[in-house]
């Protein structure tokens, strides 16, 4: 905040406080021939009873009207003194040797004012960010309550369906337990959607351990080879073999590795191929990239696949975790996932992890 | 290399036998049992670092075993040992807090490997724990 002022305009002086970025808060226009002040005291009183500029927003013009101005900030200008009507109704007249110290001590207040606005905008933005949030669960929560409600609707008919069987035909078995197998099923899939969400939730602090990539990338490969091969889907690796240490969190990162694994092999389904691919960006950066030759991922949807439940997987099949999951789990890891797809040609995730820790 | 505590829970007695004297050959204080049950039994009143697990098993079988496990020692770090590798088992080990998969015959190196790793991790967490670090245990995978 800077003041500004004694710039003489015919019989007056104005004295402008500007704002830091330049703009004028508020001006006063007084008569340089004003009548001598009434003592210090109420001067004192007066600057911190001053009522600032409603807003802030007092354009340049507006300010050097003396209308305007008393209605902007209580103060009265009068053709030789400044007459200044506090909020208390006290009346003050000041004069050309006091204005300095009026502007100085009416410029902290108004720099308090400005303060106080900048609070109220730091106040809004929390605000703002909160309802961000609250958006965000509202979301989630749409999510986890439709998720739930499925299970819970066929364990309820499945249920129902048991007691009319039990009640008008009780030699009927074999329906009997294929209803129950059936709500054991549903549980299972509560349980899983339960367990993904404890796993976010708990937002566990990583455990950075050296890490041999080439190896734990090979490792998930493994696992989703035999299921591969009967699917007649290729599993090919393309590994660099000096890539930089890594340290990292390894069953975190296994996670990962394996969910973009089982992403693509429902994504090509039958015949087709996953390159699973390391190398490594400079000294920097470690990258695995997994590519499938599968369905692709429509333009429309590639903004949300990382977003919780989102899934295009036939209901009761996919959860539409896995990826927001896997973000979730490169950002703990300070490391980055991208995608990039084209239909009908496959889909290419990628992960860059910081070599050194 | 620092002696640690194993368990080894399989049901195959000949493997679970052979592995023991294997592991106990190399130095680690090893402990074999052939039953989830016995498994979680065994640690109301004793101490592991590692747990090496069978998935496949007969009554409780490993993903069960391993959620019960993880609930009641959250540090520690249990290798899932599979002799068919599926997505689907290999997803919610890691997911219910599995260290490691290993196949089905685990070749000995490599599974010492593991388990090194694994001990090291479930060190460096409890030294985390101790100097307070990780705050809250909720920060604790598990
Ligand atoms: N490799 C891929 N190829 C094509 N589409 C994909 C691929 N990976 C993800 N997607 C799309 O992104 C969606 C979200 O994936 P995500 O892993 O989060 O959940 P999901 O796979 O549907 O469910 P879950 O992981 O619980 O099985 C998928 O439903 C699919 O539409
Ligand atoms: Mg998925």
């Amino acid at each position: 905040m800077k003041i500004r002022g004694g710039q003489p305009r015919g019989r007056r002086l104005q004295l402008g406080v500007r704002g830091r970025d330049g703009g004028a808060i508020s001006a006063l226009n007084i008569n340089r021939t004003g009548a001598p002040m009434s003592g210090s005291e109420p001067l004192d009183r007066a600057a911190s009873s001053l009522v600032p500029p409603t807003g802030g927003k007092t354009r340049a013009k507006d300010s050097f009207d003396p209308i305007r101005h008393q209605l902007l900030t209580g103060a009265i200008l009068l053709a030789t003194t400044i007459v200044a009507l506090f909020s208390s109704g006290a009346v003050l007249a000041v004069c050309g040797a006091a204005l300095a110290a009026v502007h100085w001590l009416s410029g902290r207040r108004w720099a308090r004012a400005i303060e106080k606005a900048r609070e109220e905008k730091r106040f809004l933005d929390e605000q703002l960010i909160q309802s961000q949030k609250l958006a965000a669960i509202g979301e989630l929560s749409a999510g986890i309550g439709h998720e739930i409600n499925n299970p819970i609707a066929i364990i309820g008919q499945e249920a129902e369906w048991m007691r009319h069987l039990l009640q008008e035909e009780p030699g009927k078995t074999e329906e009997i337990s294929d209803s129950l197998r059936e709500i054991v099923r549903q549980v299972e899939r509560c349980r899983d959607i339960t367990q993904k969400l404890l796993n976010f939730a708990r937002k566990m602090e990583p455990v950075f351990q050296g890490v041999d990539v080439n190896r734990l990338v090979d490792d998930m490969a493994k696992l989703v080879e035999k299921e591969a091969k009967l699917r007649s889907i290729r599993v090919i690796r393309i590994f660099q073999s000096d890539l930089p240490a890594l340290f990292t969190d390894p069953p975190l990162l296994r996670q990962v590795v394996l969910n973009l694994l089982n992403n693509a092999m429902h994504a090509v389904g039958e015949k087709g191929a996953i390159t699973i691919t390391t190398s490594a960006s400079g000294r920097d950066f470690v990258n695995i990239v997994v590519s499938d030759t599968g369905c692709g991922i429509p333009k429309e949807n590639l903004g949300r696949i990382f977003d919780p439940f989102f899934t295009t997987k036939p209901q009761g099949q996919g959860t539409g975790l896995g990826l927001s999951m896997c973000h979730g789990i490169m950002d703990r890891l300070g490391g980055r996932i991208s995608v990039s797809s084209e239909v009908g040609k496959g889909s290419s995730f990628s992960l860059a992890l910081p070599a050194d820790k | 290399m620092e002696k640690f505590r194993v368990l080894v829970v399989d049901d195959e007695i000949d493997f679970l036998e052979t592995i023991v004297k294997r592991l106990q050959k190399r130095g680690l204080d090893a402990t074999g049992v052939d039953s989830g049950v016995k498994a979680l039994k065994l640690l109301e009143g004793e101490h592991f670092d590692v747990v090496i697990l069978d998935v496949k098993m007969p009554g409780m079988d490993g993903l069960d075993t391993l959620k019960e496990m993880k609930r009641k020692r959250p540090f520690m770090e249990v290798i899932m040992l599979t002799g068919h590798a599926s997505v689907e088992s290999g997803m919610q080990g890691i997911q219910f807090g599995a260290f490691d998969y290993v196949m089905k015959p685990a070749n000995l190196d490599e599974l010492m490997e593991k388990m090194t790793q694994a001990y090291e991790r479930k060190t460096l967490h409890e030294e985390r724990k101790s100097s307070g670090r990780s705050g809250a245990a909720g920060s604790v995978r598990g």
